[in-house]
């Protein structure tokens, strides 16, 4: 390298950075039409449901097999159902992967509606919440790993529940650190994680 | 000289007696009315539970309470039958084979599957209520308030007559003075309004693991007791909600409704009582206190006070 071009490096750098800085602009620019954001996000939730329906029909063929819940007095019981629930669910998705239901779309939906939760006037009250609730930043859920059992849950802000799609009754959201995690309830399982979305 | 001796006596006796047992508070222990105590974050299965839950047996003799709720964090830690035993049935086994239920609610250590258990008598479901007298309880979940939930609070407080109390308890508090949590602000800005459009009268939470008694925030009387197992020394930063606050033991509430009045006491692990008082419910819809010891709040809310403070004995 001559020089010359030696000294016109830092030129092209910086002409290269503000043509990417102009381009994501325009990028912005164009996504913030609220009526666009709108609808992407209304597709993306109902994408989302589309794969909650789905996974429930996983739930219940693999909750066919075993004894109904029933309220009981043996806590041994409460936790076999728990633990074989878990186990039908793992054997009938054992490829379950991160995304298999917060898809592209959905996960640019749900990350929208946590945005205007953290960014909007709920988000003082929303932030407290977090904080109330014996966080745990250092944990990260995998796909169909139990939700530890030692582990507090962190109350999930009710004002961001009102901006995401209703859920089935056997499945809620959960705030793991700075996860939004899809969790079963009765098998105490992650059905799908949507990583660092949280503040 | 005797009789002077005798005299000072006989006034010494009746000083004492006076003091001992003219202004004792009395649970009025009417047949029929609701008896009831309250325990919050105490499922730890250490000694300190089973000294509060010994001392609940103790009392239940003399103040014969027929259910107990639960403000959540029943089972810490572990999940396995072992705890169960351990942090549930063990130290209230006396209370348990005399009759006692127990009502939970859900706290933020303990699994949602809990509501399967049947001695928690939540009958499978995070949220539910039930009626005792002229009594409507509401157990809510607090760590997933979903607009399932609200929807469901409301038509359970919409179908309540205007006549019968209204008690709601769950796990996080709306109001709160201690330095570890804090109030549970996002939770009250979708509760609150709820509470005071349809008359709810009292709430009780947890969390903090102390006990206070908040002044009534818009004719609502807020109750935390959070330290029947757990303790925070010292957490408490009384403020100008607080009405009476305790953090140096573990404690836990009794209650007795008898028409429009609750009496309330609280009682700490060594048997004294720290707070005790009587809410007048006002016909139709305001809620008014008559504390021992402090009636400012009472009278702010104009309400008719009915005895003033006194220790309470059972």
């Amino acid at each position: 390298m001559d020089s010359r071009t030696t000294k016109r490096l830092p030129q092209f750098v910086l002409l290269l950075a503000l043509l990417l800085a102009w381009g994501w602009n325009l990028r912005a620019l164009a996504a913030t039409d609220p009526k666009d954001e709108a609808a992407e996000d209304t597709a993306g939730f109902k994408e989302f449901m589309t794969h909650v329906k789905d996974y429930m029909h996983v739930h219940k063929s693999a909750e066919s097999s075993l004894p109904a819940l029933r309220p009981t007095d043996r806590p041994e019981l409460i936790l076999e159902h728990q633990q074989k629930l878990a186990q039908n669910i793992r054997k009938a998705r054992p490829h379950a992967r991160r995304g298999d239901l917060f898809t592209h779309h959905a996960r640019e939906a749900f990350r929208h509606a946590i945005y205007t939760e953290f960014h909007g006037p709920p988000a003082p009250h929303a932030k407290a919440t977090l904080k109330q609730g014996d966080p745990l930043p250092e944990v990260h859920l995998r796909v169909n790993q139990e939700y530890p059992k030692t582990a507090p849950f962190t109350t999930v802000p009710p004002t961001l529940l009102l901006k995401f799609p209703k859920l089935p009754d056997e499945l809620t959201y959960r705030i793991v650190g700075h996860d939004l995690v899809l969790y079963d309830v009765k098998a105490n399982l992650a059905v799908d994680a949507l990583r660092g979305v949280i503040p | 000289m005797m009789s002077r001796r005798c005299l000072l006596f006989l006034s010494l006796l009746f000083f004492l007696g006076s003091n001992l047992w003219g202004d004792e508070f009395k649970f009025p222990l009417k047949s029929g009315s609701v008896r009831f105590a309250v325990i919050g974050d105490m499922g730890t299965g250490a000694s300190e539970q089973y000294q509060v839950a010994q001392r609940m047996a103790e009392v239940h003799q003399r103040f014969p309470f027929d259910f107990v709720i639960m403000l959540g964090d029943n089972i810490y830690g572990g999940k396995r039958p072992s705890d169960f035993e351990k942090k549930f049935e063990t130290p209230y086994k006396s209370l348990l084979d005399g009759g006692v239920k127990f009502y939970a609610s859900l706290g933020n250590h303990d699994s949602p599957n809990e509501r399967f258990y049947k001695l928690f008598n939540m009958n499978g479901a995070n949220y539910y209520s039930f009626k005792k007298g002229n009594t409507r309880f509401i157990a809510l979940d607090s760590n997933y308030l979903d607009p399932k939930q609200l929807s469901w609070l409301q038509s359970q407080l919409q179908n309540e007559g205007s006549g019968e109390w209204k008690i709601c308890y769950f796990h996080h508090p709306l109001y709160s003075s201690a330095r570890a949590h804090g109030p549970s602000t996002d939770l009250r800005l979708l509760l609150e309004p709820l509470f005071t459009r349809y008359g709810v009268d009292v709430v009780f939470s947890g969390h903090e693991h102390v006990y206070e008694r908040i002044r009534p925030q818009k004719n609502v009387y807020y109750f935390i007791e959070g330290a029947s197992g757990q303790l925070r020394l010292g957490n408490l930063k009384k403020d100008d909600i607080t009405e009476k606050g305790f953090d140096s033991d573990r404690s836990f509430i009794l209650v007795e409704i008898v028409g429009d009045q609750m009496y309330f006491e609280t009682v700490s692990r060594a048997g004294d009582t720290v707070d005790a008082g009587v809410i007048h419910r006002p016909v139709p819809q305001k809620t008014a206190v008559a504390a021992a010891g402090d009636l400012s709040s009472a009278l702010m809310v104009g309400m008719k006070v009915s005895w003033s403070a006194a220790p309470i004995v059972l």
